[in-house]
């Protein structure tokens, strides 16, 4: 009794209730897509609500155990996890595939995907070689290693084919950059190679994965632009493209920073500011228009399909239909929605958008609640997202840092892509939204990646 | 390097995300339409339901307009699969040609727009909207064909309802319905491609009253295009709702009488019940058969014929030819020149041949006398002294203000304007005021001696038939009128109150009087020039006219009304190039008003005599 008061006080309650809503909300809307009339009972194993129960039962009887269990053990067994999940990624290359992907290892309806629990292995791995590591010192072996560990995984993954899994395996070069483990080394090696360079650290290779985040954020910028021409009024006669205006904009704030240089800074700092502002505009200036320029020399149908992804060219019921009927979906939800099982567009039964109790499960619960559902639910992620960081910076130990870094960025991952491809932000690719999709391998992996973490945090005090 | 800060960028990274996504969410949730559109697009089916237009009834409740069902065959453009021209040609029993000939007569038929944001020529046709390919189909016809529809995916079946004339009279006041316009469409939401509209007569100007209210289902479409369930449970749904009938004050009985009357015939009769301004009849000759003008098919077989026709049989006489009224316009001078007191009722002029022609009688001693007589010199005098009150010294001024005086009475009783009524498409006639006058000799430059034709209703007078049937009601009204009006109720409201309103003209009740007694002399004393309207066992008053005219033959002309206490009919009968009003006019006159008073014809002989004249080289098809 005084082991289970002990639990219950060290649990961080904030996380584990966001985490129940998620689930009870994502109950709740696989219910309600899946709804069978003649079926009505929502244990009913033979429907997908009754099958999502029991596997939600299974992942909190998991969960229990886990509680049970000393936290110490992940460290411990953290690699023999890993080389299974490997050998099981291995072995479901040999299964027959299912829609197209041999993903499924497992007989008849309860199969489970180990590509879903390869990321709670190479979490594990991977905050257990980096808590190892002396930050310091590190070198291209510990970046490759560390590299590598993703690297199996996310290679076996791809083979499948799940080329949304694959994308979540980028999720850990985050966790790295938090930790340290940049790519520095490698470009160091690369530059001190020069005769007369003696760098020891450079700007790029520290901050090597935010910068390349920003600059594909850049060139999706663009390209959003590439289409759209404007005239200024005192060339009337010439049309501008996209990209020139955001060079304009950039342009206008620099020279605006330049006037007011006085204002910001202090003297000392002023001719380093003005350095930085210059070399700043000079260098994402000749990014957007080098962009501008590469696209522009693209074959055709290369253009026709970067248009399609971006929303610049439309094909609602050929390639683009699955996006289309989802936009549709969730920006027919209007401010409060149409209500609960009121789904028109992306109910099973009329069936217009595909794996609305999956991949597309956002639909119909941004239908069903509105705008007030949506924001209800990326407030609810967020909240998680930023209370895992939290926890995640007040542990002692490196293993548990790094491991509740990995989970926020693997559910950050599957947040953004999913939600981004029901509102025509990111590319359809399909892996589930965390606590809500229908699926088993999904949920239990999640709520396992879950329960680990606040068992870990529930010891946090224990560890040294 | 502080590694602890690196969770602020990573911090960040989430956090926009998250705001990006949200402001995207609200756009596309609450500010962007686009999504709810295409939404209903894909899911939510609108099926509008057209309900029948109201049923007209004539004014003893007989059904004169109804509806008749059809079918016409719908098409969706993205619906269809690879159609096999061929074989979908042979089951509508047309060529293969004719049905691409067709898609492209829909297509072009929908017209262009010029759209703005992409400096292009864009046609209205979409590919996304229903469109009639087939339209007014027989159930037979649709039986064979709906059989096989399944082979051919985005085509189906949608009943309609066309109107149905039980009569076949009456065409020129009911009008007829076309397909509404691009801009119809436009403008109101209620129509879309292959809606009908009122083109004409009652049908367009109680085209809302008439059209009813649309129903509308939503229903949950699935992706294969199957209707799921009604939307909300119906939550949404109108019922399509027909309107309540309209009740003419057209007997049509009456009408089908005069238009059997004025066959072979040019121009019209116009009856009107005095007291209540109801239109009785309202016969414009040559006519057509209501039943020729009711659908596409038939519209585009008959129309242009119609338009052809050198008798103009889709020129609404009674409200649009403007006539000069001749010899039955001497009753509302007599009356202004009584009120003006210019003349009393035992004024007497001499018959003085050398100012205007007239017929041998007797010298007329007084009003009652001169319109049994038609005196034109007596009018000559009569108008004179309206015109030339004496007022200014100078002869053309004294008779610009005679001439304003004048114009005012004629405006009261209703002339040279049209009447603010239900009858669509009315021409205002003529009463040349003084500026007109100005216009055509010049600002003092005409005094009576210019003008005098108006005295005897030739000149620039210009009255349309149902004018001269109101001056008719107005005499029977003695000194009133309701405007002549078609619908007597709308559904069971009763009147509307714009027809409830009497309209005063400027002449007192007694002024009336001997002006009545002389329309009783014109038809019941000897002497008097409309004798064949005379009936046994009612008193009829009325006035002949012998229009001259540059087209040939003189118009007959008459009007009456019926009995001389109480009337309850008014009449204008109006024959073109037939002579004098007394010959041809009179008796037709003379027949409505028995046929309508007393349900019978006494003298068959005259209506024989009348029915069988050709009075024009119009046939009756």
């Amino acid at each position: 009794m005084r082991k289970n008061a002990a639990i219950i006080s060290k649990l961080d309650w904030p996380l584990f209730v966001t985490f129940c809503l998620l689930i009870v909300f994502g109950m709740a809307t696989v219910y309600s897509v899946a709804f069978n009339e003649e079926q009505p009972n929502i244990f009913d194993l033979s429907e997908k609500y009754g099958k999502q129960i029991l596997w939600i039962g299974i992942s909190f009887f998991i969960g229990f155990l886990i509680f049970l269990i000393d936290a110490n053990i992940y460290q411990r067994v953290a690699l023999p996890v890993y080389l299974i999940v490997l050998a099981s990624l291995v072995i479901v290359l040999f299964m027959p595939p299912i829609n197209g992907a041999r993903a499924w290892l497992g007989v008849g309806s309860l199969g489970v995907q180990p590509a879903e629990f390869a990321k709670i292995a190479t979490a594990l791995l991977l905050s257990k070689y980096i808590s190892e590591l002396i930050v310091k010192s590190q070198t291209i072996k510990t970046v490759l290693s560390a590299c590598l560990i993703l690297l199996l995984p996310a290679i076996l993954v791809a083979l499948q084919p799940d080329a949304g899994t694959l994308i979540v395996f980028s999720s850990f070069l985050f966790v790295m950059y938090r930790e340290g483990l940049t790519f520095d080394p490698i470009v160091l090696s690369v530059l001190n190679f020069i005769p007369g360079m003696k760098f020891k650290s450079t700007w790029l290779g520290s901050h090597f994965i935010p910068v390349l985040f920003i600059f594909l954020f850049l060139c999706i910028i663009t390209l959003l632009l590439s289409n759209v021409h404007f005239h200024l009024w005192f060339f009337t006669n010439k049309l501008f493209s996209g990209s020139t205006g955001i060079v304009l904009i950039l342009g206008l704030v620099s020279v605006i920073i330049l006037l007011f240089i006085r204002r910001i800074s202090i003297k000392r700092d002023r001719s380093k500011v003005v350095l930085v502002v210059v070399l700043g505009f000079i260098i994402i200036a000749s990014i957007t228009l080098f962009i501008e320029s590469g696209f522009s020399s693209l074959a055709k149908h290369q253009k026709d399909r970067i248009e399609l992804f971006l929303g610049l060219k439309e094909d609602p019921d050929g390639r683009d239909y699955n996006r289309n009927r989802a936009m549709a979906a969730v920006g027919s939800g209007g401010a409060f929605g149409k209500g609960y099982k009121e789904a028109s567009v992306s109910s099973v039964e009329s069936n217009h958008v595909p794996e609305s109790e999956t991949d597309f499960i956002f639909c119909p619960f941004a239908e069903e609640w509105g705008f007030a559902g949506s924001l209800f639910l990326v407030f609810l992620y967020l909240f998680m997202l930023m209370r895992i960081i939290f926890i995640a910076e007040r542990q002692r130990s490196s293993f548990n840092r790094v491991y509740s870094y990995c989970v926020a960025m693997i559910l950050f991952y599957h947040f953004a892509i999913n939600i981004g491809m029901n509102i025509g932000f990111a590319p359809v690719i399909g892996i589930p939204l965390p606590f809500f999709s229908y699926g088993g391998s999904s949920i239990l992996s999640f709520c396992i990646m879950m329960f680990i973490l606040l068992k870990l945090d529930s010891q946090r005090i224990d560890v040294l | 390097m502080n590694l602890e800060n690196r969770k602020y960028i990573i911090v960040f990274f989430i956090l926009a995300v998250g705001v990006i996504y949200l402001i995207k969410l609200f756009y596309m949730q609450i500010i962007d339409d686009t999504w709810v559109l295409r939404a209903q697009e894909i899911a939510e089916k609108r099926k509008e339901i057209l309900p029948p237009r109201a049923v007209v009834f004539d004014r003893n409740g007989r059904k004169i307009v109804s509806n008749k069902t059809y079918y016409n065959l719908m098409f969706i453009e993205s619906n269809i699969k690879k159609l096999d021209t061929v074989a979908f040609a042979k089951l509508l029993q047309i060529t293969p040609l004719q049905v691409r000939e067709r898609f492209n007569e829909i297509k072009l038929g929908e017209g262009v727009y010029f759209n703005k944001s992409s400096g292009k020529k864009t046609s209205n046709y979409q590919k996304k909207r229903a469109y009639p390919f087939l339209k007014e189909l027989t159930l037979d016809e649709i039986t064979n064909i709906a059989l096989h529809l399944d082979n051919f995916p985005g085509f189906y079946e949608e009943v309609t309802s066309m109107r149905s004339y039980p009569y076949s009279n009456g065409a020129n006041i009911l009008g007829y319905l076309n397909e509404a316009t691009r801009k119809e469409i436009d403008e109101d939401r209620f129509y879309k491609a292959g809606s009908n509209i009122g083109r004409s007569g009652i049908e367009r100007f109680y085209e809302k009253e008439l059209r009813g209210r649309k129903g509308i289902r939503y229903i949950v479409t699935s992706a294969m295009n199957n209707a799921i369930e009604s939307y909300a449970n119906g939550k949404y749904d109108t019922i399509a709702k027909q309107a309540p009938g309209l009740t003419l004050g057209m007997d049509i009985t009456l009408q089908a009488y005069g238009e059997l009357l004025m066959q072979n015939k040019k121009g019209c009769i116009v009856a009107i019940e005095p007291q209540s301004g109801d239109i009785l009849t309202m016969v414009s000759a040559p006519y057509f058969n209501p039943n020729l003008l009711v659908g596409r098919r038939n519209i585009s077989l008959n129309y242009p014929k119609l338009v052809k026709d050198l008798d103009k049989p889709l020129f609404p006489r009674p409200l649009q030819a403007e006539y000069p009224p001749g010899s039955i316009f001497k009753l509302v001078q007599s009356l202004i020149a009584l009120q003006e007191g210019v003349i009393t009722e035992s004024s007497g002029f001499s018959c003085n041949k050398s100012v205007v022609g007239c017929h041998n009688h007797p010298n007329a001693s007084g009003v009652s006398q001169a319109v049994q007589y038609s005196c034109n010199p007596y009018f000559y005098a009569v108008v004179r002294k309206i015109i030339q009150q004496n007022k200014k010294r100078n002869n053309y001024q004294d008779a610009e203000i005679g001439l304003t005086i004048w114009h005012r009475y004629m405006t009261s009783f209703g002339l040279g304007k049209k009447l603010d009524t239900d009858v669509f498409g009315q021409r205002p006639g003529l009463i040349p005021d003084s500026k007109y006058y100005d216009r055509l000799y010049g600002h003092n430059q005409w005094g009576f001696s210019t003008i005098r034709s108006i005295s005897i209703g030739q000149g620039e007078i210009k009255l349309t038939p149902l004018q001269m049937a109101n001056i008719a009601a107005i005499i029977a009204n003695k000194g009133w009128y309701i405007e002549p009006h078609f619908v007597k109720s709308i559904g069971d409201k009763g009147p509307l109150p714009a027809y409830l309103k009497k309209h005063k003209t400027l002449v007192d009740a007694k002024n009336f009087i001997p002006v009545i007694e002389g329309m009783r002399r014109v038809v019941n004393e000897p002497g008097g020039t409309g004798s064949a309207a005379r009936l046994k066992e009612i008193i009829v008053c009325g006035k002949t006219g012998t229009v001259q005219n540059s087209q040939g033959k003189d118009h007959s002309v008459f009007i009456a009304f019926a009995p001389m206490e109480n009337p309850k009919i008014a009449v204008a009968v109006f024959i073109e190039n037939a002579g004098a009003g007394g010959t041809w006019a009179a008796p037709i006159a003379n027949l409505i008003i028995e046929k309508y008073l007393l349900s019978k014809i006494s003298d068959l002989n005259k209506e024989k005599m009348v029915v069988d004249a050709i009075l024009s080289n119009y046939t009756k098809k």
